[in-house]
């Protein structure tokens, strides 16, 4: 007569070798590889997006007659590049024949310098781009007249009273100094915050495989 | 993870996080993935087990909802891979029981639903209809025409 399937798990079971646990090995220091591996992946497509961007908005801006816009905002992300450039390179030279905790203290030392880095340069580099973007817009000819001039014209014939700063009416340059003020003192903000859409899953990730090791080494 | 943790919460309960994982995987090395990662995820939520149930029980839920993690991960990994690339291996079950019959057993139940694996796992563990129902998160009216059901395609696929 045929085994019932209950049977059949019953006996099959019997013998303990059929329930012999694997070793728990290996375990952290393969997912911190798969963490720093993974992050490095999202690193280099990251900078390729910034060295290609910095290419394309050459033509972009050409064509949309805001070259003045374009050629600092190239060369804004040419800088950047390269200083990502760097930081790949450090974090290529990062020891992987240390212990799994060691090795991800280490490139989370790296993470943290990257993020100081990043919110330091971004105090700087979202006013550049703000004033990029303005003086992109300000020189924009059209039929013979710089869209700034028009600018200016318009105000003026609109507030005729108004101080002006050589030749900038002061009520244009005050909120467009308060602009430079604002993202100077939030660029930092704003960069911790762009990383953080960018690699905030892969560096929770980081953060907890961390605490568990710290958890274990008590 | 301590090693005392280990030893003497989750050992004892290897039995059941083998036998559950064995049902969710085809090789050895996902088998042993997904094994670390169950006894990872049951010493990370250990602060979480309220008693409210028995500490077998909490090892039932847990691993079955990591299997089922880990296999929709897979699954959506297999989506992206094209599938003439797919290797062979994953098809096919690399590892055997001494026992024919639990080797053909398992075959079955590998080729049922995900949650049907669970539910038949758990009737097999003796786990009562309420049990089931509670670990699955369905209606106990359901559990015993369910478990009727997948034993009888069980039986099917085993006399195929």
């Amino acid at each position: 007569m045929e085994k019932s399937i209950e049977t059949i798990w019953k006996e099959g079971f019997i013998k303990n070798d059929a329930l012999v646990a694997p070793k728990l090995n290996d375990l952290y220091n393969q997912k911190s590889i798969d963490i720093v591996e993974k992050f490095k992946y999202m690193y280099k497509i990251n900078r390729i997006a910034i060295v290609a961007f910095a290419i394309l908005i050459i033509p972009l801006s050409y064509a949309t007659k805001m070259i003045y816009m374009g050629i600092p905002m190239s060369l804004l992300f040419i800088a950047v590049s390269f200083i990502a450039q760097k930081l790949s390179k450090q974090l290529d030279i990062i020891n992987k024949n240390t212990s799994s905790y060691e090795y991800l203290s280490t490139f989370d030392t790296w993470v943290k310098n990257m993020v100081s880095l990043n919110s330091k340069l971004s105090t700087f580099m979202y006013p550049y781009i703000f004033i990029a973007i303005a003086l992109g817009f300000w020189f924009i000819d059209i039929e013979g007249t710089l869209l700034g001039d028009r600018l200016i014209n318009g105000f003026v014939s609109e507030f005729p009273s108004t101080y002006l700063v050589n030749g900038f009416p002061i009520l244009l340059l005050i909120p467009f100094f308060l602009a430079i003020c604002i993202l100077a003192f939030f660029g930092g903000k704003i960069g911790k915050w762009d990383i953080n859409l960018v690699y905030g899953g892969i560096l929770n990730k980081l953060e907890d495989l961390l605490s568990d090791m710290e958890e274990l080494r008590k | 993870m301590s090693s005392d943790f280990y030893t003497t919460q989750i050992l004892p309960y290897a039995a059941i996080i083998i036998k559950i994982c064995r049902a969710y995987t085809d090789t050895q090395e996902d088998f042993e993935d997904y094994y670390q990662e169950v006894c990872l995820q049951i010493w990370r939520s250990k602060d979480n087990f309220k008693e409210q149930s028995a500490w077998s029980t909490w090892i039932y839920r847990l691993s079955l909802n990591v299997c089922l993690t880990f296999l929709k991960k897979k699954k959506n990994n297999k989506q992206n891979t094209p599938s003439d690339l797919l290797p062979d291996e994953v098809l096919v079950d690399s590892r055997a029981f001494d026992d024919e019959s639990l080797n053909q057993l398992y075959g079955a139940i590998r080729q049922l639903s995900e949650i049907d694996r669970g539910v038949i796992l758990l009737y097999l563990e003796e786990k009562s209809y309420q049990e089931i129902a509670d670990i699955i998160g369905t209606n106990t009216n359901n559990i015993g025409v369910r478990i009727t059901r997948i034993k009888e395609r069980l039986k099917k696929k085993l006399s195929n």
